[in-house]
């Protein structure tokens, strides 16, 4: 792996640095009644522990121990079990991040198109390195395994959230300066080729964008 | 007699350039609810539920006799995989899995699905609900499709509000629910035992089998886990008929098949065709050649796991499962990636590993530490750095590593290493350094000493 295993975020007997006070580290009562309705969808409440996570995330930005421990204490688990999830699976952010995450797909297919040339060129932009944020706290980089989109290779993922499909520099320009601005990217529609031919491209008129394939760059790194 | 052989260049899709579209047909906004039952939408429910075209037994047999083979990769027949499941016993709940992990290197197709036609995904899962006798059908998805799930939860809430998903179901007294997991990233929950771990809100460590899920699956009661596509083609069965569906495509893996096509050509992207296409057929003709005009040089047809084939390996052979197989490699998800002929097999082999070390669970030792060891040595070569025994040495570790674990993706992680050196070994040699040997003759005055290798 990369990264070196990340450091205890809670030590038992100690107090950790806290992050939220414990007037933040409350759910209003609209979260509370999502939580009931997830707790309700499985046989025990173990189930709920990887949406109550997610949850935690949109709403705290990174999961520090005390959130931790609250989503612990929320469902009534222990806190290691909960610390175990949080830290097998990749999207849950054991750090804080940027605001904007760019997390760029460098898999074989992403890689075949040229996906390191724009996770360089996005590091040139930013002056960072992959696993690093700006120093304003607006960006951090990602290299990251198939997102499954591999036939509008190279991409990348903002933030968990929308893809962006087909890169280019000039696509990443505008991408960086759109979340300079604040906007987050809306969903695209990647067209089916079929559908060129039988719907004329895009088959849901209520996608905000459209993408459509495109024959993939040519990519510098491998050769 | 020596056997007939399958991969004669004959195209086993039959008139597939008039072939019409069932699993992503070509209708507009197929995603809201009301247009998937203006065409035909949830027909099959109503035939078996209402109708009582099938009773559950009936309808695991029909799918059984369909030829409908799994399309995550194993491609075991489902029906048959339904029979597995325990005799019903009403006080023990029996639960369905809907596997979207979808993580593997190259496979995009139930995004598709997911976006343009959730409905039939649905429809889907509450008739293989109904075959299993299933309380809920949980769908894990990855979490890296966050807008994706939203579609399918909207899609999902549609289906509640409308009477096909909950408390008995259309009035025939069936009652089942669908839940709608979110995975968070990592690649391992595809293997059904880790999906199950993770369903059950723990990290996903695979299970050792047996006990196997239809045995013992989530909260150890009795599970079935297919994939998202194998559930799709369910209500096409009922709807058309198990022949229509054996009859479509290769004769031993028959259907509708999604091909996700990546890589170097001119139009990539998914494509519906049946099963037993031609690869020349999809690279030249459907996806419009390669790109840039260059030469066609390799193929990995279906994920990062299974073994690469050269061009000349290619040649005649077809997307099912027996062609596949005789020509060298697996069908596993059909994500097909093409690669052209400035392709640095070593590089490409080096990301592959890189990607299973960093995907490994680490809990069997093989596959902890050889995905690590398979990511550097191949670093080591690629960066110019690496002894021509290297190669040996990992050929050594994939006889180490296959069969050894608790799950397959040590072996998905030894099979690219294996067969790419196989298959383009000359051009991890050019890379290696050549032997060298201390007291070499190099001046040829006959005046050195013994030869002993120093690397
Ligand atoms: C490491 C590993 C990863 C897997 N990932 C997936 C996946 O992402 N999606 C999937 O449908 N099956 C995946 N599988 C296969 C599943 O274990 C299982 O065989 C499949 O979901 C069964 O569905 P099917 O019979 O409909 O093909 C994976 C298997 C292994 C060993
Ligand atoms: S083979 Fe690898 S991924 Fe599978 S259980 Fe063992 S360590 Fe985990
Ligand atoms: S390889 Fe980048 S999306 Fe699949």
């Amino acid at each position: 792996m990369d990264s070196p295993s990340p450091k205890p975020l809670y030590v038992p007997g100690q107090v950790p640095e806290r992050r939220f006070s414990d007037e933040e580290l409350v759910w209003t009562a609209e979260e509370q009644q999502r939580i009931d309705g997830w707790v309700a969808q499985y046989p025990t409440s173990d189930g709920a522990v990887m949406k109550v996570l997610w949850l935690a995330q949109e709403k705290f930005a990174w999961l520090p121990a005390e959130v931790i421990k609250f989503v612990a204490e929320t469902l009534g688990l222990p806190y290691a079990k909960v610390f175990g999830v949080a830290t097998f699976y990749t999207q849950y952010y054991k750090q804080e991040m940027g605001t904007w995450v760019l997390d760029v797909c460098t898999c074989f297919a992403c890689q075949l198109c040229g996906g390191y040339d724009m996770l360089h060129y996005l590091e040139d932009q930013l002056g960072i390195t992959k696993g690093e944020t700006t120093e304003d706290g607006m960006f951090s980089i990602q290299e990251v395994e198939c997102l499954g989109a591999c036939g509008s290779a190279p991409m990348l993922q903002v933030t968990n959230g929308p893809y962006i499909h087909n890169l280019t520099a000039a696509k990443c320009d505008t991408l960086l300066a759109g979340l300079r601005a604040g906007k987050v990217p809306a969903f695209e529609s990647v067209t089916l080729p079929q559908d060129e031919d039988d719907l004329g491209g895009n088959r849901r008129s209520d996608a905000e964008a459209v993408e459509a394939y495109q024959t993939p760059p040519v990519s510098e790194t491998i050769e | 007699m020596e056997a007939p052989k399958i991969n004669d260049g004959t195209t086993k899709a039959g008139d597939w350039r008039t072939y019409q579209r069932v699993l992503l047909p070509p209708v507009r906004d197929l995603h809201q609810i009301e247009v998937y039952e203006q065409h035909g939408g949830y027909s099959a429910l109503r035939a078996v539920l209402n109708d009582g075209k099938f009773d559950p037994q009936g309808l695991g047999a029909h799918v059984k006799e369909s030829g409908l083979r799994g399309r995550g990769g194993a491609a075991f027949n489902t029906g048959m995989k339904w029979s597995f499941m325990p005799p019903v016993d009403p006080d023990v709940p029996r639960f369905l899995c809907c596997n979207g992990d979808e993580s593997e290197p190259g496979t995009f197709k139930d995004r598709q699905l997911f976006e343009y036609n959730p409905h039939l995904v649905i429809e889907g899962m509450v008739l293989g609900n109904f075959a299993i006798t299933a309380k809920a059908c949980y769908i894990y998805i990855r979490g890296e499709y966050a807008s994706w799930i939203d579609h399918f939860q909207r899609a999902v809430d549609e289906a509640y509000a409308k009477g096909y998903i909950g408390e008995n179901i259309l009035g025939s007294g069936f009652s089942t629910d669908i839940v709608v997991h979110k995975g968070a990233g990592a690649y391992i929950c595809g293997e059904e035992t880790s999906l199950m771990e993770s369903l059950e809100g723990k990290r996903g460590y695979p299970r050792v089998k047996p006990p196997f899920p239809a045995q013992k699956g989530i909260w150890g009661r009795p599970t079935t886990i297919n994939n998202v596509e194998t559930l799709a083609c369910v209500p096409l069965i009922v709807n058309h008929g198990a022949e229509w569906f054996s009859s479509m495509g290769a004769e031993r893996h028959p259907g509708p098949l999604l091909y996700g096509i990546a890589g170097h050509i001119n139009k990539p992207g998914v494509y519906e065709f049946p099963t037993g296409m031609l690869i020349s057929d999809l690279i030249d003709e459907v996806c419009g050649g390669m790109r840039g005009g260059k030469k066609f040089k390799a193929l990995v047809p279906g994920g990062s796991s299974t073994p690469v084939l050269t061009a000349e390996q290619c040649v005649g052979a077809t997307m099912d499962s027996d062609s596949l197989r005789e020509a060298g490699s697996m069908l596993g998800t059909a994500g097909m990636l093409v690669m052209d002929e400035d392709t640095d097999m070593v590089a490409f082999l080096r990301r592959i590993t890189h990607f299973y070390h960093h995907e490994s669970c680490g809990q069997c030792t093989p596959c902890r530490e050889g995905t690590g060891w398979l990511e550097k040595l191949v670093t080591r070569i690629d960066e110019g750095e690496g002894n021509m025994r290297d190669l040996d040495l990992l050929l050594d570790l994939c006889d180490q590593i296959e069969g050894r674990t608790i799950c397959a993706l040590a072996d998905a992680a030894a099979w690219p290493v294996r067969w790419t050196i196989r298959r383009f070994r000359h051009e991890f040699e050019a890379k290696c350094k050549p032997a060298v040997f201390a007291g070499a003759d190099l001046q040829g005055d006959g005046a050195s000493g013994q030869l002993v290798p120093v690397v």
